[in-house]
Formats: structure tokens, sequence, C-alpha cells
């Protein structure tokens, strides 16, 4: 069944993946990789798309037909109609995150150009994509699209609570991309100034990234006793992708659930020797397991 | 003035029950959860916190979680016996309670939650306390059966598709370890080689993307390593 109501089902089963205990609906079910391969070369169910879509990246497919599928599927989008109901546009969003998951650098051009896309949803899955490939091609567009600053792909759109750009997905990137050249730094700076704390926290994440210096650590630790709990786990997740074990103890202290602070040690465990050597993996291993 | 003889607990189960938003719920919780008891434990605290894990607050339920953990063994069959099918939150926070309070008496309940739960935090919480269930007290014929289910459902769980379930996994393997020595030399084998040998998957398998699974079980062998080493020294 193609209605709105079967997909809206599938994208709360999703979400279940990133939230531990949400419930998972009948859309969430186990499929093989052979069914999802299938689910996405139809067109007539796109809910069943949807899912293959998400499915695919989840599990990392290297399956040969999984890369030109997903391409395939990302190119079923059509220009923004936002009255109309497509959902083209949600499938594509779902192919370009699924891209980034599988690894494969054949992804790169159409994910680049999806980076132009008018479609905001899909420039932001586009750019957290490239900065899972790691795709230095990336570097030079979004220094583009941001390139106007906190006051222009930083500012609030008239019609919705999104900003111009994605810039917390665009910052992201730039930070797991890894180019750490003067320009990329200065134009990331006026970011970690920006009034809402999620875009603050991904500057600082990214610079921190970049140049390791532990002065952009300090604003994501205190955004670890921010009153909102969803910057409290945007903090989680920053420091986590960084590996910064000077954090370790914030992050055991912060008000926020297990589920995530786990996540976070574990950023602190496997990115964390790059950064600061007197913080003992074997130290947030023992935090984990207290965690658990 | 005499003074009016007033039951802090009482009073203290009184506030959760009339708390009106989730804020002061939270705190009520969190001020009966932490209540000395002193002499004998009262069963109507035990079965407000039991009913806090079904009212959908989870800064609640994991203060009420965190109580019903330091009654013990007095909160296992009032927690047992609230288990409703139909409350899908309130049984995840009643793994959790069992998980942490490790009577056998919840055993069935722990392995059920690794096997099939669809929450990962549950399933978490189910392979940790499946490893530190409080077998010391048991007579000695109940204690390895006991333990060879815990330490199947573990192997089990060994497969799970979410990375932290494997980890806590990891870490209840290396806490069931000792129940799983021969009891004297020569003994019959109990599983330790079975669990050495789950940990040294764990530890190296290229197909694990969290390379934290690899590293806490390359510890959990190591920490290990004596109690291992008397096995084969007893052949």
């Amino acid at each position: 069944m193609a209605t709105s109501n079967s997909l809206s089902g599938t994208v709360q089963a999703m979400a279940g993946t990133i939230d531990p205990d949400a419930g998972i609906s009948a859309a969430g079910e186990p499929i093989t990789e052979a069914e999802a391969l299938q689910r996405l070369r139809q067109s007539e169910d796109q809910s069943q798309q949807y899912y293959a879509a998400w499915w695919l990246g989840r599990n990392r497919s290297r399956h040969p037909e999984a890369l030109p599928l997903l391409l395939a599927t990302l190119r079923q989008r059509r220009p923004r109609d936002p009255g109309a109901g497509v959902e083209e546009n949600a499938i594509a969003r779902n192919a370009a995150r699924a891209l980034g998951k599988l690894g494969d650098g054949g992804a790169i051009p159409e994910l680049l150009a999806a980076l132009d896309d008018e479609d905001d949803g899909l420039r932001e899955a586009a750019a957290r994509s490239l900065g899972e490939l790691q795709a230095t091609e990336a570097v030079a567009v979004l220094l583009r699209r941001l390139a106007s600053g906190p006051a222009g792909a930083g500012a609030p759109r008239l019609d919705s609570p999104r900003l111009q750009e994605p810039c917390e997905a665009m910052l992201e990137a730039l930070g797991a991309i890894g180019i750490a050249e003067p320009g990329v730094i200065t134009l990331i700076e006026p970011f970690t100034a920006h009034d809402r704390p999620l875009i603050r926290s991904a500057a600082c994440r990214a610079l921190l990234q970049l140049s390791g210096e532990a002065r952009w650590a300090e604003p994501l630790m205190q955004l670890l006793d921010h009153p909102q709990l969803q910057v409290r786990r945007a903090a989680l997740m920053d420091l986590g992708a960084v590996g910064w074990r000077p954090a370790l103890e914030p992050i055991c202290h912060t008000l926020a659930e297990n589920s995530l602070k786990l996540i976070a040690l574990r950023g602190l465990v496997e990115q964390g020797a790059h950064h600061d050597a007197t913080i003992q993996a074997g130290a947030v291993l023992s935090a984990m397991d207290s965690l658990l | 003035m005499r003074s009016v003889e007033i039951d802090p607990i009482g009073e203290r189960i009184e506030a959760v029950r009339q708390a009106a938003s989730a804020q002061t719920l939270l705190a009520a919780t969190a001020v009966l959860a932490t209540s000395d008891h002193g002499n004998g434990v009262n069963n109507e605290a035990i079965a407000c916190l039991v009913e806090v894990l079904g009212f959908n607050n989870p800064g609640a339920a994991v203060a009420a979680v965190d109580g019903l953990i330091a009654l013990g063994p007095e909160a296992v069959e009032p927690i047992l016996e609230s288990l409703d099918p139909r409350n899908y939150g309130a049984r995840a926070w009643a793994v959790r309670a069992l998980a942490g309070i490790g009577d056998v008496r919840g055993l069935d309940l722990l392995e059920e939650a690794l096997a099939s739960d669809i929450g990962p935090s549950v399933r978490r919480a189910a392979a940790r306390g499946l490893g530190q269930l409080r077998l010391a007290g048991l007579p000695r014929e109940q204690r390895h059966p006991i333990a060879a289910r815990c330490l199947e459902a573990l192997l089990a769980g060994c497969g799970d598709g979410e990375w932290v379930v494997r980890y806590a996994v990891v870490v209840g393997l290396e806490a069931l370890a000792p129940e799983l020595q021969p009891e004297q030399p020569g003994a019959p084998p109990r599983g330790l080689a079975q669990l050495r040998s789950a940990l040294e998957r764990l530890s190296t398998d290229p197909a694990e993307d969290a390379s934290v699974v690899n590293l806490r079980a390359a510890l959990a062998l190591q920490r290990l390593a004596p109690l291992s080493a008397a096995e084969g020294a007893h052949g």
C-alpha cells in the first residue's frame, strides 16, 4: 500500500534505530538483501522503496547492484513541490543517506550534484554522506554554500524553522572530510558564535576534528550542561565523533540517556587515540561497563 | 503538645501518587527511591515504585529502577506480578530492574528479553543481567544449570545486530566466567572453553564494525586468563 500512512509508519519504524526504545511497525520486519534490492527496483510502492533504500544503507550492503539502484533512486527526485505530496524526494533523500554508508566512492559525483539541489533536505543528506565518504572533492562546494556565513547561509528561513543552508550537516561534513586548510578553518570559525546551540556545536566539532585544539572542546563540554536535552544530546554525539577523551567525566555526568552516552564513549575509545593519550581506553571501557 | 506520629515513607508514597506534572513525579519518585526503609521493607513503597515503571515518564522510571534495585530481592515478586504484555515501556523498565537486582527468579524474563526484545537498550540490560545473577546463596545442584542457561543465552546474543548489545554480551560473559569453572580438578567441563572461544571470536571478528567490541572482548580474555589457565592445568 503506497499510502502516505504506510510511509509515515515506515519512517517511524526507521526512527526506531535512532531512538533505541522506539517501537517498530510491520514495515520494520526483517527482510533479506535480495528482497531489499527487489523492493528498490520496483516503483509502484514507494514506501517499499523508501524502506529498501534505508535497509541497504543500514546493513552496509556490498551487493554489486546496491550502488546503481540507489543512484537510480537518487535520480528519481523531482523539482520541489511541497503541496503535491510527492514522495520521490523523501526516497531520494534516503538513497543519499544510504550511499554514504556503502563506503563506495562511485557515489561521490552524484552526491556532489545533490549538494546543489534546491531541496535543502537532500542537500543535508548529501552533505552527511559526503562527510562519511571523506570526499575531499566536496570541500569546495561546501565552502561555496557556506561562504555567506552565519548571517547568510546560517540565517533562518522565512517559511520554516530551518536555516538557509543545512549548516549543521555541512559543517560536520567539513570536519569529517578532514582538510585542515586555513580557508576551511576561517570559514567555520564564525559559526561557533551562531545563535543556535546545535550550529555552535557542529562548528566546534569540526574545528576540534580539524585542529585538535582544546579551545574548541570547551564550548562543547559546556553544552553538556545546556537546559535542553536535544542540545545535550548533540554535544554528546559531537564529542564522541571527535573522540575527545578529556570529556570522559562530563559525558558520564550529563543528563541524558545511557544509550547516547555509550555511543559517545564508543567514539572516545575508537577515535580518541588521535588526541590525548593521558586518558587510556581502559578508563573509557570501565565507564561504559557501568552505563550498561 | 504531643507530637504527631508521622510516617515519612507513607508521605513520600502519597507525594508520588499526587504528583501532577512530569517534573514533580520525577522528584517525588527520586525521594521515595532513595528513602531509608529502616527495619523491614515497605511493600507499599515497592508497589508504588513498580507502578511508576508504567507511567511513561523516563526520568521517573530511571529513579524507580534505581530504587527497586536498592530494595533487592524483596522487589522481585512485585515486579514479576506487575508485568503487562500490553505495556511495552513498563516491561522494558522491569527488565532493567531485574537485571540490576540479579535474582534468579528474573532469569526467564532476562532470557526472553535478550533473545527477542525490540529495544537495544533492553537487550543490553538483559545481557548485563545474565552475567551477574547472584548464584552464591543457591544450593550447588541448582547453580550450574542456571549458569548454563545464562551462558547459552549470552552465546546466542553474540550475534545480535546492535554493537551495544554485543558489547554488553561481552561484559556479561566476563562476569559469568567464574561460575563456569570446573568444581575440582578432573571434573567435567562446564562451558568455560565455550565462553572463551566466543570471546576470542568477538575479539578478532573482522566483520565487527565496532572495534570497541573487539577491544572489550580482548580485555575480558586478558582478565580471564588466570581462570582459563587453571582449567587447562587440571585438564
